[in-house]
């Protein structure tokens, strides 16, 4: 059923349909619309969760941790300040393996405050070991919440599904939404791989010595590689049952592009619009959208975008010392390759900063008319005297 | 992919082993432990009663615990529960959150279930001593003073000059505020614990002198029974009548109805006479005005206006019983309505049932004209404030008014009866305390002034708190020495004192407990919620100004749980286990009703010590005590 939501109801409506059992929420803008929603929805019985109001987020997360080891399904929702709070517990949720679901509405860390969009906060989350899924419309952050289900407890593994501030999250879109026997077929319920039982005492975390915790960092490398694979393979699944598929990465006009923008969030639907006119015109571009960022998807970007003279990723985040982060791991992923495209690193739309498709196409006649990057980092709309 | 990954392989750490051998206590800095402490309604009570734990008790339907723990610090729980000003809700922390407990309907909802199930008590008591006490009065002071020293182990006889025990309790409080069958309910202790009680005894001097051979101490607490003139021309001439001789008339004559034996005729026209001759079966007949027989209903005569000179409790009982007596009562006072002495709450009821206050009058002159009195007013106004808060009154100029009553009758404060029944103010043998007077006389014998005679504050409550003060330092005396005295009273005392704790003195687990005094921001109100004050159920005014019948109802057993539920409890552990629940290390282990806490894995986080809802728990550095 197609019904005009706003994206942060687009994730409740997954987790409704997901029948998440506990779920946990501490309040911050731009998130909070979504444990809104799961509040009244637990409220009224449509999601039969318990709904635990926490006073922190660094509680939020403590708490499922607790609960998703008791053997059932969690999910949370955060942004900002309140996902850097989760941080030491975000290691600790990933190390234990627990296929916990948190939906992460990107937000400017302050100060200066800001509650509008930008993606520092998930990005410097990337080394947690949670799988990482940035998403473009209403309709892929519905879907992509519903399949986090999926491939966590496939790979037990965390899963972060990542939406841009108002632009997405408060954003009515049409959005196509499953019924509930849909939805069921795609996502059985949740069968723990372990967890705990008092009848059987056991502790979980535990002390583990130099001769094992190696081991125990490869196992959690090796799942996390395969996410990748899994990710495709339960979207298979999930294109038979509801017609959609968006893919770890989507690829539009790159066999041919000369120059290739690459951008994740809602940027892509401005940049989907630049390079459809551009093409008109005649000129060789193609636009990359990388919808998931861990595990990187190094060896299908190798293959799209290998064969590209110029590649100009826009980032809204930066790594402060070394430019923007999807630029950084992307110049990684394609430096073994030989020839390789030159990687122009754009930094662009900070604390929600409007990426206008003039903003775009300068981004584009920059790349285009510049034989080496100027810098690794080069800022774009910078207003010129403060 | 690697094969192991298309395995789909979990390796995490999983031990089945205790954590036990982690003694993560070692990590502790602060420790908390369990520390009870003061409530503020218990320092606040002269009487020292351990009142979170009463209402604990009766929270919990332990009415006959809670009912104990009332009798181990006030022998008087029916009386106290009627005629209490309740200071201690005044000072209760709840006041601060909705509306403080109400301490003194629940005293009397376990009076009333110790009578209707005849509780016998039972008390930590001392082994017997060869001492004799003598106990001159038999008033709320002198009782608890023998109460006390029978539980130090003294014998005691009490010494009381009118027909029935009960002091002031029995003859000055009106029978709407105190019947004499609740008074009865507690005397009848006294008797089963051995007390005796001498009535019809006046005090002389010439008993100083057969006393000193048969007791080592006598309390001298026979109170302030004499009013005090108000020295205005004409006082005599119209027979002004005394307020305390009025009251006691009219609680006489219950002896009357119920004995059927006594008859009582009061002389109106003069200034007061002694219980001793009182209910002798003497009838002063020239009382011309005033009439007689009250209790068989010969009051005909009792109509028209009564002027009632005071504004403390017993011109409020004047006015009062005036109302029920088929008249008209004005209370005249120097100062304003705030400024009374007497309890608010009593004001206000007076004022339902009829009675008129004049206030900023002082009166000047009395004279006759035929039936009626006129009284000569001089009207006062207010000149700033007195320290104590109340107003300053001078006169307003020349100004005068005159009021036309059928009689005059005065309130104006009292005295002891005779000037040598008051205690010397100082001396090398004279030591005084909060409540009471010691005075070592010539030979053996220890004289201990209390009760109205030594407290600066006429209250039951005070009288109570002087004759326990009385009991403890004269025991101290007597066993230690005068040296003794001081440290022995600041031993029992609660909170800052000067309350003083009788459990304590008798080795009570009450003396574990901090002095400090919980204050309302030390309470984690997290744990509450709001919760409306019972509303004490009162006869109408309808019913009240008809007769002498009480006036405060009982309350059911519902009720009263349900407002001890109310009380925070302040600084007394009462099991709720929020402690237990809380700590993050399960280190809070309990052991049937006790609480302990297991410093081998406890880090010392506090949580438990935050969370106690009633600050029963404190948190210091240190491994020492608790």
């Amino acid at each position: 059923m197609r019904r005009v939501i706003e994206g942060s109801h687009a994730v409740a409506e997954a987790v409704r349909l997901a029948r998440v059992q506990v779920t946990s929420a501490y309040p911050i803008t731009p998130q909070t619309h979504i444990v809104e929603i799961l509040s009244e929805y637990c409220e009224k019985g449509a999601l039969k969760a318990r709904f635990l109001r926490m006073e922190s987020e660094h509680s939020c997360l403590a708490a499922l941790i607790g609960a998703q080891l008791m053997g059932v399904r969690t999910f949370t929702a955060t942004s900002s300040q309140g996902l850097a709070y989760m941080h030491e517990l975000l290691h600790w949720a990933a190390g234990a393996r627990l296929p916990i679901v948190m939906a992460e509405v990107n937000r400017a860390l302050a100060p200066g405050w800001n509650i509008w969009t930008d993606q520092t906060d998930s990005l410097s989350q990337r080394d947690t070991g949670w799988i990482q899924l940035y998403c473009e419309d209403g309709q892929e952050v519905l879907d992509s919440t519903l399949l986090a289900f999926r491939l966590a407890e496939t790979v037990n593994l965390p899963v972060m599904v990542v939406l841009d501030a108002f632009y997405l999250s408060h954003t009515y879109e049409p959005v196509d939404i499953p019924t509930e026997e849909e939805a069921d077929r795609f996502l059985p319920p949740y069968a723990p791989r372990f967890r705990m039982d008092t009848a059987e005492p056991c502790s979980f975390g535990a002390l583990v010595p130099p001769g094992d915790y190696m081991e125990m960092r490869h196992d959690m490398a090796l799942a996390m590689e395969d996410a990748l694979m899994q990710l495709v393979e339960i979207e298979g699944e999930f294109t038979r049952i509801f017609g959609r598929r968006h893919g770890p990465i989507e690829a539009i006009d790159c066999n041919d592009a000369e120059i290739i923008l690459v951008t994740s969030g809602t940027i892509t639907s401005t940049a989907r619009l630049v390079v459809r006119t551009l093409r008109e015109r005649g000129e060789k571009i193609g636009l990359l959208k990388i919808r998931l960022f861990r595990p990187f998807p190094t060896a299908i970007l190798r293959e799209t975008i290998g064969r590209a003279k110029k590649v100009a990723v826009i980032d809204r985040n930066c790594s402060f010392g070394a430019g923007g982060i999807f630029a950084q791991e992307l110049r990684a992923a394609l430096c073994n390759l030989d020839p390789r495209p030159l990687i122009y690193g754009y930094i662009a739309g900070l604390g929600g900063r409007d990426v206008t498709p003039e903003v775009i196409e300068e981004i584009y006649r920059r790349t285009q008319s510049t034989d080496r990057p100027e810098a690794e980092g080069v800022w774009i709309g910078l207003r010129e005297a403060l | 992919m690697s094969e192991a990954a298309m395995q789909n392989r979990l390796f995490i750490p999983r031990s089945c082993l205790t954590t036990e051998g982690n003694k993560t206590g070692s990590w502790r800095f602060l420790r908390p432990r369990y520390e009870d402490k003061t409530a503020p309604c218990a320092a606040g009570c002269p009487a020292g009663e351990d009142i979170p734990k009463i209402e604990m008790l009766t929270a919990q339907g332990f009415f006959k615990e809670a009912w104990e723990t009332i009798l181990q610090e006030n022998p008087f729980p029916a009386v106290c529960g009627r005629v209490c000003f309740h200071p201690c809700e005044g000072s209760c922390n709840r006041g601060e959150y909705d509306d403080s407990v109400a301490v003194h309907t629940l005293e009397r909802f376990l009076s009333d279930t110790a009578a209707r199930y005849d509780f016998r008590p039972s008390f930590a008591r001392l082994p017997s001593r060869k001492e004799r006490i003598s106990v001159v009065g038999a008033g709320p002071a002198g009782l608890a003073a023998a109460w006390f020293l029978t539980l130090l182990g003294y014998s005691c006889d009490v010494f009381e000059a009118s027909p029935e025990a009960g002091g002031v309790l029995r003859w000055g409080i009106p029978a709407y505020r105190l019947p004499a069958d609740a008074l009865r309910q507690d005397l009848r202790r006294f008797e089963r614990e051995g007390i005796r009680i001498f009535t019809r005894r006046p005090m002389d001097r010439q008993f100083f002198a057969e006393a000193a051979g048969r007791y080592q101490a006598v309390i001298l607490a026979c109170g302030h029974g004499r009013g005090q003139s108000l020295s205005i021309p004409g006082e005599m001439e119209v027979g002004v009548i005394e307020g305390l001789d009025f009251l006691r008339m009219i609680r006489a004559s219950e002896m009357a109805v119920g004995g059927g034996t006594e008859a009582v005729i009061v002389n109106g026209a003069g200034c007061g006479r002694s219980m001793d001759t009182l209910g002798e079966g003497e009838a002063a007949a020239e009382g011309s005005e005033f009439p007689g027989k009250i209790g068989e209903g010969a009051l005909s005569s009792f109509d028209g206006l009564t002027a009632v000179i005071g504004g403390g409790n017993t011109a409020v009982d004047v006015a009062r019983s005036v109302i029920r007596l088929g008249g008209k009562a004005v209370i005249c006072y120097r100062r304003r309505r705030q400024d009374m002495p007497a309890f608010a709450d009593e004001v206000r009821m007076a004022l339902e049932e009829g009675v008129a206050l004049e206030g900023l009058v002082s009166p000047a002159a009395a004279g006759r004209d035929g039936e009626e009195i006129v009284l000569s007013l001089r009207q006062m106004i207010v000149a700033g404030m007195e320290g104590s808060g109340r107003a300053r009154v001078i006169p307003d100029g020349d100004k005068m008014k005159e009021v036309r009553v059928r009689r005059v009758i005065r309130a104006t404060g009292a005295g002891p009866e005779e000037s040598w029944m008051l205690p010397a103010v100082e001396g090398t043998k004279v030591l005084a305390l909060s409540h009471c007077r010691l005075v070592s006389g010539e030979g053996k014998l220890v004289v201990v002034y209390a009760g109205d005679l030594a407290n600066a504050t006429k209250s039951v409550a005070h009288a109570i708190a002087s004759g326990k003060e009385a009991a403890i330092a004269l025991n101290a005396l007597l066993r230690e020495g005068s040296e003794a005295v001081i440290p022995r009273l600041q031993a029992c005392a609660v909170g800052d004192g000067p309350a003083l704790s009788m459990e304590v003195c008798l080795g009570g687990e009450r003396r574990l407990r901090s002095r400090h005094i919980v204050s309302y921001t030390e309470i984690n109100t997290d744990h509450f919620g709001f919760a409306p004050r019972i509303t004490q159920p009162r006869l109408l005014v309808e019913e009240r100004v008809r007769s002498f019948a009480e006036i405060d109802l009982k309350i059911s057993a519902g009720l009263a749980m349900k407002e001890a539920e109310r009380c925070f409890n302040c600084g007394l552990c009462n099991g709720c286990d929020k402690c237990w629940l809380y700590c993050p290390d399960v280190a809070v282990i309990r052991e049937g009703e006790a609480r302990r806490i297991h410093y081998d894995y406890c880090k010392g986080c506090g949580i438990c010590v935050v969370e106690c809802p009633r600050n029963a728990m404190s948190l210091g550095e240190g491994e020492g005590e608790g």
